[in-house]
């Protein structure tokens, strides 16, 4: 299988991509699809698989330091990628490329170019089309369309895996019928959440003919460096009065922010955490009751809950269970920290899930925050809630 | 009105202000002043405290600035973005800035529409700016690089953006580089047409479609960054 290196794909795709297969990103304009392409390639580099890139939207160079600015080197790994330059005769350029389309505009050109480039490459090499879609504009719609059936019947042939970057511009319905329910074995789409302005990117798998695929949307970020993320915008972090909240927001941020006086919150905790390929904003609630209004506020649209609790105040636990019915954390994905682990008298996680009379797949993880003991695991945990991971 | 003025006094007059979410095609000769005249109304819009996006394909996004800085207007920077489509295609490693995205080329449309995108969700979410001129400077490249069916489809996708966004949109079309069957095609896409003529040394200004009927020929100067209209005929 090679995998796409995206996180939680290759788990929607049952574990990523056969030999053979072909697979396109479907990118809405706008929205940062091409870097889909690039972190599969880069990732499948790194596991010193062979690689293709045919580059029809910029020239080699500057294809190699788009890598660069994701933190991604693919210069390390030159003697396992092929670049086909399918640009630089576009616009009168000289190409040091082994492999050049003299012709960009002419699909017989481009065809004897790929076919050659997938017959010389190690058999079960990662091919990727770096712009799908400047092909067709250049030279059609329906030549490319056939172009696509002979690349891919070369797949097959030579056990190698073709991914396409493609950007749903406005073609023909009959061409996005084709790309979408016809030639690729695997559509993946990767779209924008759009009011005025596209306010947030989203990827799911559309179609994967190997796999009993989830119809599930994640929402992404890219960053700069680190490529795509899945970002969940609202992890809520409550539990009663000085139970250790803000110290388990901040021990688990990359960054954080307090609104409190004397020492307790009495706004709200604000941290934001990029850990192993997710990346969520935080916001942890006050705990004392007078500001019950204020966590009905901060509660909306979270996607999962913390409840924090003091391992050695049982006294707290009916607080608790009472601010996950003011959060209606019930309805959501939560995971419970034991916290204050460290201190004598700390109950155990058995002993919690007693008193508390919780079913047994809610997770009560043992943490001691001061620490950072447990909080990683914790959101590691919550985040497979969240995004339906195995 | 809940709408845009050009900042060109007489223009604005006639035609009585541009609504949100129009797009505009500016079309002249070379050598008119298209690229002043374009200014201007990135300015104007500035002045106002609207935002700005300049997609240019002809130099690179620091000269933009630098015409401003070389006629003393100030600009807001947090409310300008530039995508500049010809700095990598020099062979020049540069990185992009806070208020200039790098595309690898004018026949990256992806790229340059994801960047238009990015600033315009920076203009709208993060800093709360509710009106944004997108100016492309100019088709006339694009065209020089993409076919006309090609630049058509990435046309439909951000006019239909800017319509969305209540932004209004300017596009720089040379008149004279192109067959009258590709500006007709384009000119479905537009809400206007700013015209811009030449009459052996004179020029002159309009504006077509943004009212029931165009507006008179304005003759206008350059005066350095200024654009003065004199008067209709």
């Amino acid at each position: 299988m090679v995998e796409t290196g995206i996180p939680r794909l290759d788990e929607f795709l049952g574990d990523g991509i056969p030999a053979g297969k072909s697979m396109v990103y479907f990118n809405h304009p706008g929205v940062e699809g091409d870097v889909f392409g690039m972190q599969t390639l880069h990732h499948n580099l790194s596991k010193d698989i062979s690689c293709v890139f045919i580059t029809s939207s910029s020239n080699p160079t500057l294809t190699k330091d788009q890598f660069t600015e994701f933190g991604w080197s693919i210069q390390k790994f030159e003697d396992k990628l092929t670049i086909v330059d399918a640009y630089s005769s576009l616009v009168g350029d000289l190409s040091n490329e082994k492999y050049v389309v003299s012709d960009p505009e002419n699909i017989e050109n481009m065809n004897e170019i790929i076919i050659q480039v997938m017959k010389d490459v190690p058999k079960k090499s990662v091919i990727m089309v770096g712009s799908l879609s400047t092909i067709m504009d250049l030279c059609g719609e329906e030549k490319t369309l056939e172009a696509i059936k002979l690349w891919n019947k070369m797949a097959i042939l030579y056990d190698h895996v073709i991914i396409y970057n493609f950007t749903a511009w406005p073609y023909s319905e009959s061409t996005i019928k084709v790309i979408k329910d016809e030639i690729f074995n695997s559509v993946i789409s990767v779209g924008g959440i759009a009011e005025r302005v596209i306010f947030g990117q989203y990827f799911g798998v559309l179609k994967a003919d190997w796999a009993d695929h989830k119809a599930q949307s994640m929402l992404f970020r890219v960053l700069r460096p680190g490529g795509i993320k899945i970002y969940i915008p609202k992890i809520l972090v409550t539990g009663p009065f000085d139970a250790g909240k803000s110290t388990f927001v901040h021990s688990l941020s990359t960054r954080a922010i307090s609104v409190d006086r004397l020492g307790t919150t009495i706004a709200l905790d604000h941290g934001h955490i990029d850990h192993k390929g997710f990346s969520a904003d935080i916001f942890g609630t006050p705990g004392q009751e007078r500001f019950d209004p204020i966590i009905k506020m901060i509660s909306g649209e979270a996607m999962g809950i913390f409840l924090i609790v003091d391992s050695t105040a049982p006294k707290d636990f009916v607080r608790a269970k009472q601010m996950l019915e003011i959060t209606k954390g019930y309805g959501l994905p939560y995971v419970i920290i034991a916290n204050k682990q460290d201190i004598p008298g700390a109950m155990s996680v058995d002993n919690i899930r007693s008193q508390f009379n919780i079913p047994e797949d809610v997770p009560i993880i043992p943490a001691i925050a001061t620490e950072k003991k447990g909080v990683f695991e914790a959101f590691e945990l919550l985040v497979e809630k969240i995004t339906g991971g195995t | 009105m809940d709408g845009y003025f050009l900042g060109l006094d007489k223009l604005d007059e006639n035609i009585k202000g541009i609504r949100a979410g129009s797009n505009i095609m500016l079309l002249g000769p070379p050598m008119s002043g298209k690229e002043t005249i374009i200014n201007n109304i990135v300015y104007n819009g500035l002045k106002e405290g609207e935002a700005a996006v300049i997609v240019t394909t002809r130099e690179p996004g620091e000269n933009v600035l630098q015409w401003f800085e070389y006629n003393n207007l100030e600009i807001p920077l947090e409310h300008i973005g530039i995508v500049d489509c010809v700095t990598k295609t020099l062979g020049v490693p540069t990185a992009d800035t806070v208020n200039i995205k790098r595309a690898s080329s004018p026949v990256d449309l992806t790229g340059i529409g994801v960047k238009i995108s990015q600033f315009l969700e920076d203009f709208w979410m993060k800093k709360n700016i509710r009106k944004t001129r997108l100016c492309i400077n100019s088709l006339s490249t694009m065209l020089m690089y993409s076919n006309i069916q090609t630049v058509f489809r990435f046309l439909h996708v951000f006019t239909g953006r800017v319509k969305a966004a209540g932004a209004i949109g300017i596009y720089l079309v040379e008149d004279g580089m192109h067959d009258d069957q590709a500006i007709a095609t384009l000119k479905q896409l537009f809400d206007g047409v700013i015209e811009v003529k030449q009459e052996e040394d004179d020029h002159f200004i309009r504006v077509v479609g943004m009212g029931q009927k165009p507006s008179p020929w304005y003759e206008y100067t350059i005066d350095g960054a200024d654009l003065v209209l004199i008067g209709g005929d």
